[in-house]
């Protein structure tokens, strides 16, 4: 195991590099002529080029990357061209929303997408097709949609909750527990939805095997039959849709945390990519990849102790 | 632990957060904390808190722990503030100050002319967005402590505007050595100190008041400024007070709010919408020479149908690019071009275009939506001249129509300064938004007036330059946007002449 984790390990920080360098390449076509956009339309011509040469521009793509990827590699991502933010600072003070996002939700898919799966899946009949219509209706409804509603209603009409902002768990755990409960509800209904499928599926795959028929004849109760037995089997491709939930939520948490003005990841990733802050850019591609790479490995880990047959694979 | 003991703690804890999150009730941290503290929201991000890359968009930011040396009041007028008196010599070439001699830096430091020699200096050197502001700058004569003098390499009238605006900020020189030092940890002389404890800078920046603050004190102990980068999380802010002031410049946003009973309003017009023609001498679009072309496209525009249906009538259409506060407005201006498809279809066949011609623009979406760039379509096909959008986003824009200059025009949103020679200087002389140079007699006689001569001179040479701009059709204005000043029912807001957003000063708790 040790040694699977490793061989992924440098997989990743190779996969890391690779990426880094197309990005920087990416974003060195030269499209934007960043000194102009940070001194705008009416700046003098010699101000822009002495902007941009401060900047380091006038230098080879080359150059840069390896000025770049010389100072990220000894932890100094650079300052943000547009903020005058130190990169790390910045996206650090931005990954703890983005964060409790993500686990929050991973939180309440685990729960709710395994409970509901099992459910239906055991029980089938009015339960199964219950959860199906709720899995279809979750899946179809619009992010956005379902975002403003539960801002209206819970925030706005009732107050029960901040219609926008996020306060650190430090400061106050109840605090940050009610800033990010609307935002994780709005992005865990489409992920409940789809992991709740795939649960439902793996069990009734797995009812159907011979070892459950087995179990049932040694008079072992149904519940531990299914809890202990059918969930571990039928884990892995759940967990495996979990994991791709996770990054996918990258996406949903930009619009949820624009609608939240939540100062996270997923707000930052737009305002400083339409400006082309490269050294934003590149720090949040890099935490990206990490992320997946993590998570991944996090699943594959999980699947493996789960179901040792999985090892073998 | 066993597995089945671990999932059980695991799951209870789960549940045990979300009985929790439905009992939060009591907001979190972010709401304000009642009258002490003031929580504006904007859409403006600051390249720093240096005021050597101050832009005014960005002025409250900066105004509240940085004095200006000449105070702008909400109605346009200047008043004193780190400069006490200051007066123009005859030629409008030398300005003289005289300054506050009890003003202190947060480090203590004396603030006096030697300050606002390396200040200026610094603004004019710096490469920000406004540095050219003072181009006409050519030295700063200190006499002694509390008296300096502008001297400038030619007239220009505008400088009490610029000195109440970003290049008046006056931060201390004693950190210009410092290399970043002012980028996050200002130090300047205004009504309020930076909380870093409290601020994330890139979304909020916390104040709290400066005990030694040398003017009366503003109202509140403390201002947050929060950056969104929509306006639909400021709108629900403001519902919920959790935002105490706002401008909304999307009329869904406004009318969204509107509807709530709590909120108090206040419109402003500030920036028009229109055509900035560049190509005024034909240059990519040779029928644009002619200045019966541009006028048909003015008398082609709707521009009472686009006012309706693009902001919900809020606004005020005009014909003109001079804003109401200037000398050179003229309020018959405003509906000089009516909607006259006829006239148009005319106008461009005694110029010879006849069989219409194509016009090739650039579109930001983010300024032209789909109904502007529809319905501008639909306007000029009516009198056969051909629109062609190029869909751009905002930073290839700036690039293809400011520096490689491949479009004739440019459909923009433009604030309006309440200075005349800077409104003038900013569209009119050869520059970014007539950067193809376009000149003729009458502004070559005109512009020097405006910018040289007795207040009489320059205010007849204003309205006869404005006169002379919508005649010779050199823009296509659409309509003044009406701006909506939104608060959550705690403050009272007035609006800054020459600035959309207001300034610092202008917040005071409703009573």
């Amino acid at each position: 195991m040790l040694n699977f984790i490793a061989r992924r390990i440098a997989s990743g920080a190779l996969l890391l590099v690779v990426i880094s360098f197309l990005t920087y390449l990416l974003l060195s076509v030269p499209h934007i002529d960043v000194g102009r956009q940070l001194l705008g339309e009416s700046a003098s011509q010699s101000a822009i080029d002495a902007k941009n040469a401060s900047l380091g521009l006038d230098d080879p793509v080359l150059q840069q990357y390896g000025t770049w990827l010389s100072h990220a590699v000894r932890g100094d991502l650079g300052t943000s061209w547009f903020t005058s933010e130190d990169v790390g600072q910045a996206v650090g003070n931005r990954l703890p929303v983005t964060a409790s996002l993500m686990l929050g939700v991973t939180a309440v898919t685990t729960v709710l997408a395994f409970l509901l799966g099992v459910w239906a899946g055991v029980r089938r009949g009015a339960a199964d097709r219950f959860v199906q219509v709720l899995g279809v209706v979750g899946y179809a409804l619009p992010g956005f949609l379902l975002t403003l509603v539960l801002v209206l209603v819970f925030a706005v009409r009732l107050r029960w909750f901040p219609a926008i902002g996020y306060t650190g768990f430090t400061d106050s755990p109840s605090g940050w527990l009610s800033t990010i409960t609307l935002p994780v509800l709005s992005l865990s209904v489409a992920s409940v939805a789809g992991v709740s499928q795939q649960v439902r599926g793996a069990v009734i795959d797995a009812l159907r095997q011979d070892y459950v028929r087995t179990l049932r004849a040694r008079g072992l109760p149904a519940s531990r039959i299914v809890f202990k037995h059918v969930l571990r089997n039928a884990s892995a491709p759940a967990l495996s849709v979990l994991g791709m939930q996770f990054v996918g939520l990258l996406g949903g948490a930009v619009l949820v945390e624009q609608i939240f003005g939540l100062p996270g990841i997923g707000s930052m990733t737009v305002t400083y990519t339409t400006r082309g802050d490269i050294p934003v850019i590149m720090a949040l591609v890099m935490l990206t990849v990490v992320g997946v790479v993590l998570i991944n490995l996090l699943v594959d880990i999980l699947i493996g102790w789960l179901n040792p047959k999985a090892r073998v694979a | 632990m066993s597995r089945t003991a671990r999932t059980a703690t695991v799951a209870a804890c789960v549940a045990a957060s979300l009985a929790l999150a439905g009992c939060a009730g009591d907001h979190g941290g972010t709401a304000g904390a009642g009258s002490s503290t003031l929580n504006i929201a904007t859409m403006t991000l600051p390249q720093s808190l240096d005021p050597a890359v101050a832009t005014g968009s960005a002025l409250p930011y900066f105004q509240a722990v940085y004095d200006t040396l000449i105070k702008r009041e909400p109605d346009g007028t200047f008043s004193p503030m780190l400069a006490t008196e200051w007066t123009y010599n005859k030629e409008h070439t030398a300005l003289a100050l005289t300054l506050r001699k009890d003003v202190q830096f947060a480090d203590g430091t004396a603030f006096d002319g030697a300050a606002v020699k390396a200040n200026l200096e610094r603004f004019q050197k710096g490469g920000g967005a406004s540095a050219k502001w003072l181009n006409d700058l050519e030295a700063v004569d200190v006499t002694d402590a509390t008296h300096v003098t502008l001297k400038l390499k030619q007239p220009n009238p505008a400088m009490e505007f610029y000195l109440s605006d970003a290049p008046g900020l006056m931060a201390n020189p004693g950190q210009f050595a410092k290399g970043d030092s002012l980028k996050t940890t200002p130090d300047g002389t205004g009504p309020y100190r930076l909380d870093k404890t409290r601020t994330t800078v890139g979304t909020k920046w916390s104040y709290s008041r400066n005990a030694d603050y040398w003017g009366k004190e503003l109202p509140y102990k403390n201002i947050n400024i929060s950056f969104f980068d929509n306006e639909t999380a400021i709108t629900n802010g403001l519902k919920t007070g959790q935002i105490n002031a706002a401008l909304l410049q999307t009329s869904d946003q406004q009318i969204a709010i509107e509807s709530d009973p709590k909120v108090k309003t206040e419109k402003q017009e500030f920036d028009f919408q229109g055509l900035l023609l560049f190509d005024r001498d034909g240059k990519i679009t040779p029928a644009l020479r002619d200045p019966r072309v541009r006028q048909a496209l003015n008398y082609a525009v709707d521009r009472d149908t686009m006012l309706d249906r693009i902001r919900q009538n809020r606004g005020r259409t005009t014909s003109q690019v001079f804003g109401p506060e200037t000398q050179a407005y003229d309020k018959k201006l405003d509906t000089y071009y009516a909607h006259d498809p006829a006239k148009a279809k005319s106008l461009l066949k005694q110029a010879g275009y006849g069989d219409g011609f194509t016009l090739k623009l650039p579109r930001i979406t983010a300024i032209v939506n789909d109904a502007l760039a529809a319905s501008l379509q639909s306007d000029f096909k009516a009198i056969g001249v051909k629109l062609v959008w190029d869909t751009l986003d905002g930073a290839s824009a700036v690039q293809k129509v400011f520096k490689d200059r491949q479009y004739s025009g440019m459909v923009m949103n433009m604030g309006q300064s309440t200075s005349d020679w800077a409104a003038a200087d900013e569209l009119v002389t050869p520059g970014a938004f007539n950067m193809f140079g376009t000149t003729d007699k009458v502004t070559r006689m005109l512009l020097p007036a405006l910018k040289a001569g007795s207040e009489a001179e320059a205010k007849s040479a204003a309205r006869e330059l404005n006169q002379h701009l919508v005649e010779e059709a050199w823009f296509v204005p659409f309509y003044r946007m009406s701006y909506l000043h939104v608060s959550d029912g705690t403050v009272r807001i007035a609006p800054q002449s020459g600035m959309a957003v207001p300034s610092i000063y202008n917040y005071a708790p409703a009573k």
